[in-house]
């Protein structure tokens, strides 16, 4: 497997994440499954928000551009495309830093911690460091 | 995981990039397949089950019946409200350690009302129940008696302990001496469902995060704190009495100090 197609799994396995705490953000699910940490406390609070969407909906928007990325650069005509590498390490190094912020107003905060929020941003941490890595091959082999 | 297809300089051609050799398309899809349809029947598994837990009723609420449980002077000059899970380990800590000294030096000696209003955390599986004992208890004038057996005892009723704790909440009641026919009819009929379900509305309305969280006066604090520190919460309220807002003015967010 490619290191893009891995970045897809890993993009559709942030989706079901994403998706499923926006869902609960607009009453589809009662219920967050959270054995460890307050996922509700977290998820009510005011940070839970931004713009109007749910942040977690804002994960589902960049899990999903990472997965169209990562598909479209496993093609045969894109996978060694130098511009996609670089398009997939903005969108990662993005979310990263975005991730860190979150965890941060959890920790310092809020003063409650989701383990499904803290899931997304090592998974981000993960997606980075293999963008990067993706970066650096694809520019190697290029050039 | 690791990228064999990245030929490592060797026969590689300068503009030819071939991440990965021998590669399987239909692997990947598999894989994409399988992680698409755990992930999906996790959600829809999730989506289906119910939206609240089996000892919590659906009743209306109105914002009316947001009114706490009072103790205290209520045209006192300030007013402190207590938003707090029964089985919260923190609340628990503020109710044993800190709100006998509020209450015999601050409440009693007139300077300010306190409210307690329900805020039920849903991780806690049950302390909607202890809310229903503490609720049933109050139509007997025993609220607070019952706040306190349920707070100094939480390690034989919380989640940990037990999954049935009526039986535990009955030996409160008894204790106390609550007529125990009705109090039991009211817990079974979860009577005060609707009450407890406005208390935690109006923690929500005020953006309650986590428990305990107090009001005092204009300021809103979360956490439990000293008696030292919550004098001087107080205090500083008295200074803008007869400012001081009613349960259901808004709150801003306290600086520590």
């Amino acid at each position: 497997m490619t290191r893009r197609q891995i970045l897809a799994l890993l993009a559709v396995v942030g989706i079901c994440i994403a998706l499923y705490l926006t869902l609960y953000k607009y009453g589809v699910i009662g219920v967050l499954s959270c054995s460890i940490g307050s996922c509700e406390t977290v998820n009510t609070s005011q940070w839970s928000m931004l713009f109007g969407i749910p942040i977690a909906g804002w994960g589902l928007g960049a899990y999903a551009a990472l997965l169209v990325l990562a598909m479209v650069g496993s093609t045969e005509a894109r996978e060694g495309s130098v511009a996609i590498a670089r398009m997939l390490v903005a969108l990662a190094g993005f979310s990263v830093l975005f991730s860190g912020w979150l965890t941060y107003l959890e920790l310092f905060v809020i003063h409650a911690i989701c383990i499904w929020c803290v899931t997304s941003a090592v998974l981000w941490v993960v997606i980075f460091t293999l963008c990067l890595a993706d970066l650096r091959a694809v520019s190697r082999a290029s050039s | 995981m690791a990228d064999k297809g990245v030929d490592g300089g060797r026969g590689r051609r300068p503009g030819v990039v071939k991440q990965q050799r021998g590669n399987s398309p239909q692997r990947f899809y598999y894989v994409l397949a399988l992680v698409v349809v755990v992930g999906g029947l996790f959600i829809v598994r999730a989506a289906r089950q119910p939206k609240v837990r089996a000892n919590v009723t659906t009743a209306p609420i109105t914002p009316t019946q947001a009114e706490g449980y009072l103790m205290g002077n209520p045209n006192a000059p300030v007013q402190i409200l207590e938003f707090a899970d029964f089985e919260c380990p923190a609340c628990g800590n503020f109710s044993v350690i800190t709100e006998p000294d509020v209450r015999s030096r601050i409440v009693n000696a007139g300077l300010a009302s306190y409210r307690f209003f329900d805020f039920p955390l849903p991780m806690h599986k049950n302390t909607m129940a202890a809310s229903n004992a503490a609720a049933c208890a109050a139509d007997q004038g025993k609220f607070w008696e019952m706040h306190d057996q349920l707070f100094r005892n939480q390690p034989e009723w919380n989640t940990e302990a037990t999954d049935s704790p009526k039986k535990i909440f009955l030996g409160y009641a008894k204790g106390l001496g609550i007529n125990t026919d009705t109090w039991e009819k009211c817990f079974d009929d979860q009577t005060h469902q609707p009450r407890i379900m406005a208390n935690q509305a109006e923690g929500i309305r005020r953006k309650v995060q986590s428990t305990p969280t107090f009001v005092i006066g204009t300021r809103q604090i979360p956490g439990g704190m000293s008696y030292d520190v919550f004098k001087a919460y107080v205090d500083s309220a008295a200074k803008e009495a007869p400012a001081a807002p009613k349960p259901d003015t808004t709150t801003k967010k306290a600086t520590p100090q």
